[in-house]
């Protein structure tokens, strides 16, 4: 398992652990003590992530967060983006 | 004109049943089922409450939670873990609509409002304190009290924790502080982020003076009339239904 941790400036921690087979995210984990609703899209994001080639975590973050009403607070959806892919190359 | 408020009066109970409580609160305020809501409450035994997004492998040691008899359990809030000291701290919430117009769509702002009544808590015990964006408060930078929301069922819960004592054997004996987390702070060590009512006054304040110079704090920041009362019975309902969920494994170790 890859995991990477990042404190936003000013804000919130963000955990990403990952786990890649046959060039997919097969597993991923977002944890932290930012804020965000609803909750459930934090679980549907993992899920979106899933599956997900590593090249592509970029675009698939993007569109979840342009797609849902989420509020945040503590972090935005570009430090999504960070610690999930330093996690990848970690 | 000041606002009615019903006011819950200090309470202690376990981990589950203050989560419930509320939760429930927090239902029943949404649904019309119950008025705008302060409540005070403390914690038996002792424990660490986990934001809603973290994983308790990352943020506490086990062994020692086990060792010192800590309960264990998850918020419906996000935000960080506290520890919920039976000896050192009072916990508070405040329930409101989520239409109300005293409570901003901004959660910075919300959280702003929803924390002044701790603000001019401290003021009445001395302390010159802050507001400090997201979700703390802070006197001379150090921690002194840690909030949450969660806007959920119509309603906004704020929770949040007012630091009176402090054991660092404990605190920094259960939860594993990121070093991530202390690396844009400044700070070397872990316990110069957190201040207390004792270490500032410089005495051994006792809970009732604590309590009462919190209600007069929220009764000013609130502009509210606080009218004592207890849950009603459809809360008290929800209070069962919900415990169930908070002191099952499923629900601390969902992440």
């Amino acid at each position: 398992m890859k995991r990477f941790e990042f404190k936003v400036p000013g804000g919130k921690l963000l955990r990403a652990k990952v786990e890649t087979a046959y060039g997919r995210i097969s597993f991923i984990q977002l944890t932290g003590d930012f804020f965000m609703q609803p909750e459930a899209d934090l679980e549907e994001l993992e899920t979106r992530l899933m599956g997900s080639p590593p090249d592509s975590v970029d675009s698939v973050v993007k569109s979840f967060f342009a797609e849902n009403r989420t509020v945040i607070a503590g972090a935005c959806p570009a430090d999504f983006i960070y610690v999930v892919s330093q996690a990848l190359k970690a | 004109m000041p606002k009615d408020f019903r006011f819950l009066d200090l309470k202690v109970n376990d981990a589950y049943t203050n989560m419930a409580v509320d939760e429930a609160i927090t239902k029943a305020r949404g649904e019309g089922k119950a008025p705008d809501t302060l409540r005070f409450y403390m914690w038996t035994p002792s424990a660490v409450t986990l934001g809603y997004f973290q994983s308790v492998e990352d943020e506490v040691n086990l062994e020692a939670l086990e060792r010192f008899g800590f309960n264990l359990n998850r918020r419906i809030s996000g935000g960080g873990a506290v520890l919920n000291s039976e000896t050192g701290e009072i916990t508070y919430s405040v329930i409101l609509r989520e239409d109300d117009p005293r409570v901003s769509t901004d959660p910075v702002e919300s959280y702003h409002l929803l924390c002044q009544g701790i603000v001019e808590a401290l003021a009445i015990l001395g302390i010159k304190a802050d507001f400090k964006p997201i979700n703390d408060i802070v006197v001379a930078g150090k921690k002194i009290s840690g909030n949450a929301q969660i806007r959920r069922y119509g309603a906004v819960l704020h929770h949040g924790t007012l630091l009176i004592d402090f054991d660092a054997r404990q605190m920094f004996g259960i939860l594993k502080i990121s070093k991530e987390k202390l690396s844009d702070k400044l700070i070397q060590q872990a316990e110069d982020r957190v201040i207390t009512i004792r270490r500032l006054l410089g005495r051994q304040i006792g809970f009732p003076e604590v309590r009462d110079a919190l209600e007069e704090g929220y009764r000013r920041a609130l502009d509210a009339n606080l009218i004592k009362s207890e849950l009603t019975p459809y809360e008290e309902e929800l209070v069962k239904q919900f415990r169930a969920r908070y002191a099952s494994r499923e629900w601390i170790y969902r992440r």
